[in-house]
């Protein structure tokens, strides 16, 4: 039985954040919620959470509504990271499993397990405020998940991390799959999702634009993308334009990328350089990128608007917070 | 998961460990205490200061005829009728008057009497001093030289032993009416003191540790550690923990400062025993179980009550800086109590001070005051303590609306229709 999200709105005075908004996680897989900023993501995860009520729709869980389940269904990573910065690492988690009812011991061997995987195990005994951002969010996923929920609501858990800790967070996300549980999380990130998504659902302006499956999603744009490089510096620029039907997206450094419709074979294409003679040294036949996806959908690419929340945020993405991992 | 318990002691645990462990709760603690404690010696130290209260008086004989045993008899009557709590009257006899003029010039003595024996026989006075006639030296004197004069006129009558007993007072026997009824009259001034130093020790703690509460749960806003705590626990819990926590860090600092002030009493006391002799230490009146045990129980309610509406308005804060504003209303609640109080101690029967001790809000001030002062009746009391109750519960959950709405809302100043739509919001 999957979590599904039923057609639900949300108005904050004038504002409305959410209009009619569904979707369908199946249980045991990673669902990606994507969406600019300010697009309801946020809005829908509290929603889903209880921390917010919905003014009409529904979620439910396996088939019980979520205002009837107990908090401990749920894990949260907000989106705005906030500990108790004057305790120790191993205080403050243990709080949070406490609230959830899980049980000192268990907790503190779980927080120990946890932090050697993450590969700090020497920060238990730490002020929560010595930690960097990065680390910090380490705990705060800890925190997180120390009471085994079955849903994991991840809000944009990659932002701000350093790539060797993104690295460590997939391999979380991975591994908590792995177990059973179920992982939603919304990013601006499409490289990831493309990693670890079965299915997503794009939200814009409160309404969900589409859904689906990674590969449906991709296939529902109704052409494929074809990349081709050869031997000279041109890549068939001279006579790709007489093709019917396939358009020139991108002019890259060594090669060219080209969207051909459904219907059209791919392979005219191939066909047509070497006819012409020229000497293929790629050839490659893809679905659209997720980024594409996103830009036909939402009219704008993902990572201007990551680019200007980390502005806002004061973040630095690529900062070396991590003492030789 | 969704009984008020455990997560609020959790949620009060961390909070109280957490405020208690404070290098600043230490620091001002220790202050108080420290203040408490110089307060409590304070009348000791005023009386150290003042030289033991002695007075010293010179005595200069003439007359042959004016026995030396006069100067010893003045002393006596004068020490006696100034009693414990009077000044020490130390009389010394001169040879010179002109030594004993300059004594009381240069402040050494606070006067020179000259006993002389005039021409009829009776002795005469002559009271040499920088003091005014009203002046306490020289009425005690004037009081005490008609007793010596007495004395000597017996003496020359030829009653001679008998003197002393003629002169001696009559004992007096007093019977009470109603030996139950403390006299208003008698004990007023220092049951009032009372009464108005509990009244501003319940305001202070109210606003002070109200505060706290306000600024912690806006702390917890700042710093985002909130949409985690809302996750985990329900608005009620973490209000209701929050509450309990800083209320128990606030009672350990009150506790700590309030029997610190008492030792400091007892020591003084004790001291003041030994130095000055029995019974001459301060007392406070009307320090009982039957006003101490309803003052704690009414001034913990209240507490509470202050404190969860606190809490909900703390929870409207973005900020620290806008904690000031957002409490304004509990503040102004309280100095109503708080005038209220000061108002009703001079007529503590006034009927509409005895519907005001009735209101929860008021209650903690006011109802200790009037057991001080005046009496309540039980029924008053149970109707105190049931109004107090039906104002926590509707209060928790009022605030727990309020709380679980403020918490998500950042940035916007919310007024006080805000708040009304989240106390409707059912959730």
């Amino acid at each position: 039985m999957s979590l599904v999200v039923d057609n639900i709105s949300k108005r904050f005075g004038a504002i409305q954040a959410l209009d009619g908004v569904s979707f369908e996680v199946e249980p045991g897989r990673i669902f990606g919620l994507l969406g600019a900023n300010g697009a309801g993501k946020t809005t829908s995860m509290r929603i889903v959470l209880d921390i917010l009520r919905a003014d009409s729709g529904s979620v439910t869980w396996q088939g019980k509504p979520n205002i009837e389940l107990p908090r401990d269904t749920w894990g949260y990573l907000p989106e705005e990271r906030g500990l108790y910065m004057r305790m120790t690492v191993m205080d403050v988690l243990r709080f949070f499993a406490a609230l959830y009812g899980v049980p000192e011991e268990k907790a503190t061997r779980e927080v120990e397990d946890w932090l050697a995987r993450f590969r700090v195990p020497d920060y238990r005994d730490r002020k929560v405020e010595e930690l960097s951002k990065g680390n910090q969010q380490k705990i705060q996923f800890i925190a997180s998940i120390l009471h085994d929920p079955d849903v994991l609501i991840m809000d944009e858990p990659f932002s701000g991390l350093d790539p060797v800790n993104v690295q460590l967070l997939k391999e979380a996300f991975l591994e908590m799959r792995d177990r059973g549980k179920t992982l939603i999380f919304s990013t601006h990130q499409m490289e990831t999702v493309e990693e670890l998504c079965e299915s997503i659902a794009i939200i814009d302006r409160g309404k969900v634009v589409v859904r689906g499956s990674v590969r449906d999603v991709k296939r529902a744009m109704g052409r494929r993308v074809v990349r081709l490089a050869t031997d000279g510096n041109a890549n068939g620029a001279a006579w790709l334009p007489e093709l019917e039907g396939v358009r020139l997206i991108a002019q890259r450094e060594d090669f060219a990328e080209l969207a051909v419709p459904d219907g059209t074979d791919p392979e005219l294409i191939l066909r047509a350089a070497m006819e012409r003679g020229e000497r293929v040294t790629r050839f490659e036949i893809a679905d659209p990128s997720l980024e594409e996806v996103f830009i036909e959908h939402v009219g704008r690419p993902a990572a201007v608007e990551e680019e200007r929340h980390l502005a806002e945020a004061g973040a630095k993405p690529t900062s070396a917070e991590e003492p030789a991992a | 998961m969704n009984g008020l318990f455990p997560n609020a002691w959790h949620v009060a645990r961390r909070e109280y460990l957490q405020r208690v462990r404070s290098r600043s709760f230490f620091i001002v603690t220790m202050v108080l205490a420290l203040v408490g404690v110089g307060l409590a010696l304070l009348p000791l130290g005023i009386r150290m200061l003042e030289g033991e209260n002695e007075r010293h008086v010179a005595v200069y004989l003439p007359d042959s005829s004016v026995p030396a045993a006069t100067a010893n008899a003045l002393e006596a009557v004068l020490d006696a009728s100034a009693g414990a709590d009077g000044p020490d009257y130390v009389i010394t006899t001169v040879d010179d008057p002109g030594e004993g003029r300059a004594g009381v010039r240069d402040g050494q003595l606070d006067a020179l009497l000259t006993i002389a024996r005039a021409a009829d026989g009776d002795l005469s006075y002559l009271l040499y001093t920088d003091e005014g006639l009203t002046g306490g030296t020289p009425t005690a004197i004037r009081t005490a030289v008609y007793q010596v004069s007495v004395g000597d006129r017996l003496q020359r009558a030829g009653v001679g032993a008998e003197a002393g007993q003629i002169l001696a007072p009559a004992p007096v026997e007093v019977q009470q009416s109603d030996p139950g009824a403390i006299d208003p009259e008698e004990n007023f001034g220092a049951r009032y003191l009372f009464a108005m130093a509990l009244v501003i020790l319940t305001f202070m703690a109210v606003i002070t540790y109200g505060t706290w509460v306000a600024s912690s749960v806006a702390e917890e806003k700042s710093s985002r550690v909130m949409e985690l705590l809302i996750t985990a626990a329900t608005p009620r819990q973490l209000l209701g923990g929050k509450v309990l926590g800083t209320g128990a860090a606030g009672l350990t600092q009150y506790l700590v400062v309030v029997v610190a002030s008492i030792l400091g009493f007892a020591v003084q006391r004790v001291l003041a025993d030994r130095l000055y002799g029995s019974g001459g230490g301060n007392q406070i009146e009307g320090i009982d179980l039957g006003v101490l045990l309803p003052f704690g129980a009414f001034f913990l309610a209240g507490f509470m009550l202050y404190a969860t509406l606190y809490a909900a308005l703390g929870s409207m804060a973005s900020r620290q800086e806008e904690v000031q504003q957002v409490t304004g209303p509990m503040i102004l609640v309280g100095m109503i109590g708080y005038f209220a109080a000061f108002i009703g101690l001079n007529t503590p029967d006034a009927p509409w001070i005895q519907a005001l001790s009735l209101i929860p809000f008021f209650s903690p001030y006011l109802l200790p005051a009037r057991t001080i002062l005046s009496t309540v009746a039980p029924w008053e009391w149970a109707v105190a303590a049931i109004a107090m109750a039906v104002f926590l519960v509707a209060a928790l959950s009022i605030a727990a609306r309020i709380y679980a709405a403020g918490v998500l809302l950042y940035g916007q100043r919310p007024g006080l229709r805000a708040m009304l739509s989240a106390v409707r919001v059912d959730r």
